[in-house]
């Protein structure tokens, strides 16, 4: 048998091996080298990573940090605030926050929480700095111009107007 | 005797003996009870039946293709069992979880957008630049309906292709079998001329889809093009785009998995549609396994050609002893040739060698795959359908 026949043979019982060893090793190998890499997913998506923390009472304010379209992204940069945890919120929140940290007043938030886990949340913005867009009885419209609930958190998120 | 050195060198190829064909299926055995019966799995009377009735499936498959040196017909009712078995599972699993195929606005805030194949060519460019998966998804387990994330999936991916390549495409595509179904339905295909340049068309597909999701930074096949969506999950439509999206998704389902398939008995959706497939077929040059088509058997009839369900065969390629680089390794040629010229094949070795230790070597390899991988899919849909009948 000539050599490269041998090798083909070999490369051949290797990859039956291969595939024995897949559900107990390989999956795993490769699963946790990818995880590895270092990779995010979008902040459109998770809304980027938390700054800064506001406690208000029984409940928090977590403020992250601004997200920017990539390249031909259809959305506009926002800023997102959660809420939670929703069982010490009170039935209608009105919260007046500092984004930038700077000590002064950016917006003021304003929604209901309703009892009803899958209520429509609906919020309304006002602009205490140009730097922020004011919101009007704001649904789930965009990715940048939202509030929702998850898990238990409620978010809201609010566009800037000037990047 | 000239005529003997033209003779088929299995002509009348007698089915392998019973005994032996058990003997030969005996790994496979044992491998589907380890699958489907390891410690720490499923539990629950339905789920035990439900894993029964496939190991027995599985393994009664394989020892068809051992009885009968066939590979074709009998992956084909794996294959299609999973293309038909999938959605059920996973829409019950949808539907339990969030009461609707639609997937909210929430869900992908949260993560928890499940992760399927198709969108890994896209992720590369995006992922390579600024290290960022434009997938509403979570990287490790922990997301998702199954609740594995991104890494696990793509780990798996990259496991299987290691192993067989191309073969992705007819041992672990959990879509692929609706159309293979499909196109089984028909006698005879109505339409026969195809013009060959249809198969660039994932190539386009696949082209397009990477340079849009790297400029719009989404996954942009899954927003606007796969014609799976009808039968899994979709983005929730809250407008006018999202009905547009999932337009879209309905007429290329009906056009390319239905209409298609009945006319031409191809798997039109494989051979011209999806870039998945495309991508894949650069990473078969791993995979030591192949078709070849012996030049001193080979008398050009065509019925390679014409059993070969994604049109991997060319006249060219067969003169030059092999298949174009969009064979799935599915066996149909193999099967249809009378004069047993298309082969499985060792790289490296004589394609007139050992064809059949060749082809047991591919199928210990695939359905090792396909029982944890496509198995593990089948268990789930009758889980599902025995849940309904309880």
């Amino acid at each position: 048998m000539k050599l490269r026949a041998k090798l083909g043979y070999t490369a051949a019982g290797m990859t039956v091996l291969a595939a024995m060893l897949t559900p107990f090793l390989l999956m795993g190998l490769f699963t946790n080298g990818v995880a590895a890499l270092g990779l995010h997913v979008d902040e459109m998506y998770s809304g980027g990573p938390g700054v800064r923390t506001i406690q208000s009472g029984a409940y928090s304010i977590n403020i992250h940090r601004p997200v920017f379209p990539h390249m031909l992204q259809r959305d506009q940069p926002f800023v997102q605030l959660d809420w939670k945890p929703v069982s010490a919120l009170p039935g209608r929140v009105s919260d007046v926050v500092d984004l930038d940290g700077d000590g002064k007043p950016d917006i003021r938030v304003s929604f209901d929480v309703p009892k009803d886990p899958k209520a429509t949340l609906r919020v309304d913005v006002e602009s205490l700095n140009p730097h922020y867009e004011a919101m009007r009885n704001a649904g789930k419209e965009k990715y940048s111009r939202l509030i929702v609930r998850v898990d238990d958190a409620i978010l809201v998120r609010v566009p800037l107007a000037n990047p | 005797m000239a005529s003997n050195a033209c003779m088929p060198r299995f002509g009348n190829e007698a089915p392998r003996s019973a005994g032996r064909a058990v003997l030969l299926t005996l790994p496979i055995l044992l491998w589907s009870l380890l699958m489907f019966f390891h410690p720490g799995g499923n539990t629950g009377r339905l789920w035990l039946i439900a894993d029964g009735i496939t190991a027995v499936f599985m393994t009664t498959l394989f020892f068809m293709m051992m009885r009968t040196r066939r590979t074709y017909r009998w992956r084909r009712w794996f294959f299609v069992s999973v293309g038909v078995l999938f959605p059920i599972g996973f829409i019950h699993n949808v539907m339990a979880m969030r009461g609707t195929m639609g997937i909210p606005i929430e869900e992908m805030i949260a993560g928890r957008t499940p992760f399927c194949f198709m969108p890994i060519p896209l992720l590369i460019l995006p992922a390579a630049f600024t290290r960022t998966i434009v997938f509403p998804g979570s990287i490790l387990p922990g997301g998702g309906m199954s609740g594995s994330g991104i890494a696990s999936m793509v780990g798996l991916w990259l496991a299987i292709t290691l192993v067989i390549g191309k073969g992705w495409c007819s041992y672990a595509c959990f879509f692929g079998g609706i159309e293979e179904g499909v196109a089984a339905v028909p006698k005879r295909a109505k339409i026969r001329k195809i013009d060959p340049r249809w198969r660039l068309g994932p190539w386009a597909v696949l082209m397009a889809m990477v340079l849009l999701s790297l400029g719009l930074f989404e996954s942009a096949y899954c927003m606007w093009l796969c014609p799976f969506k009808a039968v899994s999950e979709y983005v929730a439509a809250r407008n006018t785009v999202g009905l547009i999206q999932n337009g879209i998704f309905m007429l290329l389902f009906g056009g390319l998995v239905i209409a298609l398939p009945l006319l031409t008995k191809k798997r039109t959706q494989c051979s011209f549609f999806c870039p998945f497939g495309a991508f894949q077929s650069i990473f078969n040059k791993a995979s030591i396994f192949e078709i070849k088509i012996d030049q001193t058997l080979c008398k050009p009839c065509a019925l390679c050609q014409t059993a070969c369900p994604t049109m991997s065969l060319s006249n060219e390629s067969i003169a030059r002893g092999e298949t174009l680089m969009s064979c799935m390794k599915c066996g149909a040629c193999v099967d249809a040739c009378p004069r047993k010229a298309a082969v499985w094949h060792i790289k490296g070795t004589e394609v007139a060698g050992k064809p059949e230790r060749a082809r047991l070597m591919f199928l210990y390899a695939a359905w090792a795959m396909a029982v944890m991988f496509g198995g593990s899919i089948i268990a789930q849909g009758i889980a599902t359908i025995l849940h309904f009948l309880a």
